[in-house]
């Protein structure tokens, strides 16, 4: 662009967003997969439901073992003959005689939850969760794309116009309501969640996986394979899929940041895979009923799923444009 | 117009098949006979022959099929257990309401990006970055969040605005005025968390299609010529950005009935995507199928326009369009 003194400004800043991007999808990525080594505690312990009932984040507290189970108290004191600590808002004496081990400490970096339970692995064993399943629907929808998009592409003109009138009707319906009648007809369960996910989201991808593979087709390179004496599906595996690998990849990041978003709506809902499972929208939907007293259990799970999605989107922008640069002429 | 028009209409008509179609295989996958329960407590076997007769499960699939079909498109969508009401009534009380929710999200969301895309584009350097940036972090915002915050924030800390529902209880009593003031402040904050994030979305388009055009060779022949930035952007980049809008149009409307659902649920707001959700969690299969048949013919009806809206400003669509 030479005119005026501005450069486009399509790239560079995306760049750097899209650098940023990369690195907090791969911090992200490793807290998912190292959730059960660093998360401080099981995420669906229960030590003192009362006790340790909607505790801010960083709180200190201790866990003082008595006779009559574990009970958490804030603000632990030694006393002459034992220890005095705050539990539901109220001052606790133990006397040593009735502690036969020390008091432990605990810090509750992110706070807990209306049970008492830890957020910090909640929130760990949620993303976990969450991007999980939204990974195998994502790659389950690639698998699909591939196969439908390769057979439109490739098979002729009336599987085209069969499957393709496919992708329209499939498109038509939102996902979300389509889940609704599955949820509807069978019972809930992450693998449920997986095979619609899944089922929904190739439409877009085999949209790709198709128009690629119609540019490549006419062109030089498949001819050249097959006057080699390759096979056809072997031309498609080894010579044409390759070349769409960078636009499926966009395209699957893309569709994974919506993915993890409506697996998230559904949890929310209390329509994703049941307990124990832990997922991001279900630890939103256990605050949704204590927003006055909890902020933290709708702020911070939200939080994570907007910095996810904010990540994938911007990484995949950034991808596209360095793949597919827009024409400065 | 007019063939383009027809054409556009019977090119909708099997998409709507389709979409029936389908929904009506999803049923034929689940297992068992219907109304079947394990020996013991539950239905006799008497009842659930019965059953089976007065609901029709006991034809052949053919008949059930064109049943189905043929119900639809006459208007009947089945009998719902849970609200023991046709289906169809209770849908159309609901898809008033919900018209009313989506309608006013879609037209601040598109108004809200427009006018923000635009405003980036005209920006400076700095501003176009503090503008995208932002836009961008709105796009990734999940509306239930958003939704659940701005209760969080409005209703219960502040208490400005009502929590959920469509009235006060005690509205139907009050004169028109206060009514329709009443009805508004109920409908800002579910409104807010569906249109918000997609403005983000819409705005991010605007902005790099004004910008595209900006960059083309009539534009920069207008500059030279000493057109001011604000101007360029109105006369060279707003109309292109109105027509790449015109067929996100379409696209936005399966997004916005898939997030009324969760919002009207969490806002209980009483309109379809609720009615839905309370039908899954009932499992009253005609009225979740209804919905969603509705909804299916709600998004194929948007695209339509979305389609028609394109041909009307742009003659190239009208002729490009088999």
């Amino acid at each position: 662009m030479v005119t005026g003194g501005e450069a486009p400004a399509l790239t560079s800043p995306s760049r750097s967003a899209g650098r940023v991007g990369a690195a907090l999808l791969a911090v992200l990525a490793l807290l998912a997969m190292a959730a059960p080594w660093i998360a401080p505690r099981p995420p669906d312990l229960q030590e003192d439901v009362a006790g340790a009932r909607l505790l801010p984040p960083l709180t200190r507290a201790h866990a003082l073992r008595t006779s009559s189970g574990i009970h958490l108290v804030t603000d632990l004191q030694r006393t002459p003959d034992g220890w005095s600590g705050r539990r539901l808002r109220a001052i606790e004496i133990v006397r040593d005689q009735d502690l036969p081990a020390p008091p432990e400490a605990r810090l509750y970096l992110l706070g807990t939850d209306t049970l008492g339970r830890d957020l910090t692995s909640r929130l760990l064993f949620g993303l976990r969760h969450s991007a999980g399943v939204a990974l195998f629907a994502v790659a389950l929808a690639v698998l699909i794309a591939i196969a439908v998009g390769s057979a439109a592409a490739l098979g002729g003109a009336a599987w085209d116009a069969v499957l393709m009138r496919g992708v329209d009707v499939l498109m038509s319906i939102p996902r979300l309501v389509l889940f609704l009648v599955c949820a509807t007809l069978f019972p809930p369960s992450a693998l449920l969640l997986v095979l619609v996910l899944g089922a929904t989201t190739w439409t877009g991808l085999a949209r790709i996986v198709r128009a690629g593979l119609q540019t490549l087709a006419g062109g030089s390179l498949r001819a050249a394979a097959r006057a080699a004496g390759a096979a056809p599906l072997r031309v498609l595996a080894r010579h044409l899929l390759p070349q769409l690998v960078p636009a499926l990849a966009v395209g699957a990041a893309l569709r994974f940041a919506d993915t993890v978003l409506l697996e998230s709506a559904i949890s929310l809902l209390g329509l994703g895979a049941p307990p124990p499972a832990v997922s991001l929208g279900g630890i939103m939907a256990s605050g949704r009923e204590s927003l006055a007293g909890g902020w933290w259990l709708t702020a911070l799970p939200g939080l994570l799923l907007a910095v996810l999605v904010l990540s994938l989107r911007s990484a995949a922008t950034s991808l596209d444009r360095t793949l597919d640069p827009p024409s400065l002429a | 117009m007019r063939p383009f028009l027809l054409r556009r209409v019977l090119a909708a008509a099997p998409l709507l098949l389709g979409s029936l179609t389908l929904l009506f295989l999803l049923l034929q996958l689940v297992p068992g006979r219907p109304f079947a329960s394990e020996a013991g407590a539950g239905v006799s076997p008497a009842a659930a022959e019965r059953l089976r007769q007065v609901s029709g499960s006991d034809r052949p699939v053919a008949a059930r099929y064109l049943a189905w079909v043929g119900g639809v498109i006459g208007g009947d969508l089945g009998y719902s257990w849970s609200e023991r009401r046709p289906v169809a009534d209770a849908v159309r009380d609901a898809a008033a309401r919900t018209l009313l929710l989506a309608g006013t999200a879609i037209a601040l969301q598109f108004a809200l990006g427009f006018g923000l895309g635009l405003l980036a584009a005209a920006a400076g350097r700095r501003l176009d970055r503090l503008l995208t940036a932002a836009a961008g972090i709105l796009y990734s915002v999940p509306s239930f969040w958003l939704g659940l915050l701005l209760v969080g924030s409005f209703s219960v800390r502040l208490g400005w605005l009502p929590v959920s529902q469509l009235h006060s209880p005690d509205a139907a009593a009050w004169p028109a005025g206060p009514r329709f003031l009443d009805a508004a402040r109920h409908l800002v904050l579910p409104c807010l968390a569906l249109a918000l994030p997609g403005a983000g979305g819409i705005a991010l388009f605007v902005r790099d299609e004004v910008r595209a055009a900006l960059s083309e060779g009539l534009a920069r022949a207008a500059r030279s010529r000493g057109l001011g930035r604000g101007r360029m952007v109105l006369r060279h980049g707003a109309g292109r950005a109105l027509l790449a809008v015109s067929v996100l149009f379409g696209l936005a409307i399966p997004g916005l009935l898939g997030g009324s659902i969760v919002i009207e649920s969490l806002f209980a707001w009483p309109g379809m995507g609720r009615l839905a959700y309370q039908g899954t969690l009932a499992r009253d299969e005609p009225l979740v199928l209804g919905c969603a048949a509705v909804a299916a013919l709600l998004v194929i009806a948007g695209s339509l326009v979305a389609d028609l809206l394109a041909a009307a400003v742009d003659p190239r669509v009208r002729e490009s369009l088999w």
